[in-house]
């Protein structure tokens, strides 16, 4: 189970730079379907990754999968070293992702974000249409009902008159 | 926008049969916040549906 309240609350109040993308965006859009974790596009600026890294310290960082008693240490240095990373927290599945397929990296998303609040928390979430684009990119099979339903998502609202 | 057109792709279009619109409908009609409340009421009854998985797999 994630806790969405604490996990995007614990990210802005650390002042991270961040995009909503995958499941938890679609779910934003209108999804009715289930996602499991938290996929975030982060800016890789050191400053930004100096606060994801401190922003998530206190919750258990660990590699999802991974056997347990590995030296993984969580800091601004592993985030400058790799660059998407899949982890479990306590507060739940996250993914962080310092560049996408079809989408590029932070910089390159934000012209097509639209700006989402909940939970008291305001954050940037990846458009429909660009969602789209990106999830057709990835070109998973298992994407293939999400994207589908997220098309059918941009029908019903335009048919609505919504732009 | 750095959005290219969408062009139909008929992969998708056939997998768009299968969507329930009604869900995308009612979805609709709620603000953001309530759509992750769904997912979260969603997220408990998955994962209560997986221990009564477990629990009936390892009754005798």
């Amino acid at each position: 189970m994630i806790d969405f309240a604490a996990l995007l609350r614990c990210l802005s109040e650390a002042g991270v730079e961040y995009v909503l993308v995958g499941g938890a965006a679609a779910t934003a859009h209108g999804s009715a379907r289930l996602t499991q974790d938290l996929d975030v596009v982060y800016r890789r600026s050191e400053e930004n990754m100096r606060r994801l890294a401190s922003a998530l310290a206190s919750h258990a960082p660990y590699l999802r999968g991974a056997p347990a008693g590995l030296p993984f240490v969580w800091d601004a240095r592993t985030l400058q070293r790799g660059l998407n990373f899949t982890l479990t927290t306590d507060l739940g599945a996250i993914d962080l992702l310092g560049e996408i397929v079809g989408g590029g990296r932070y910089e390159d998303l934000l012209p097509d974000c639209i700006t989402i609040k909940v939970f008291g928390v305001a954050c940037s979430c990846l458009g429909l249409e660009r969602l789209i684009h990106v999830k057709r990119a990835a070109g998973r099979p298992k994407d293939l009902e999400a994207v589908a339903e997220l098309e059918a998502i941009l029908e019903e609202r335009r048919a609505s008159g919504e732009p | 926008m750095n959005t290219l057109p969408l062009q139909p792709d008929p992969v998708i279009e056939a997998y768009k049969k299968g969507v329930d619109r009604t869900l995308i409908r009612e979805n609709l009609r709620r603000s953001v916040e309530e759509r992750f409340l769904n997912l979260i009421a969603l997220q408990r009854l998955a994962e209560e549906l997986r221990r009564a998985g477990r629990d009936t797999q390892r009754q005798p």
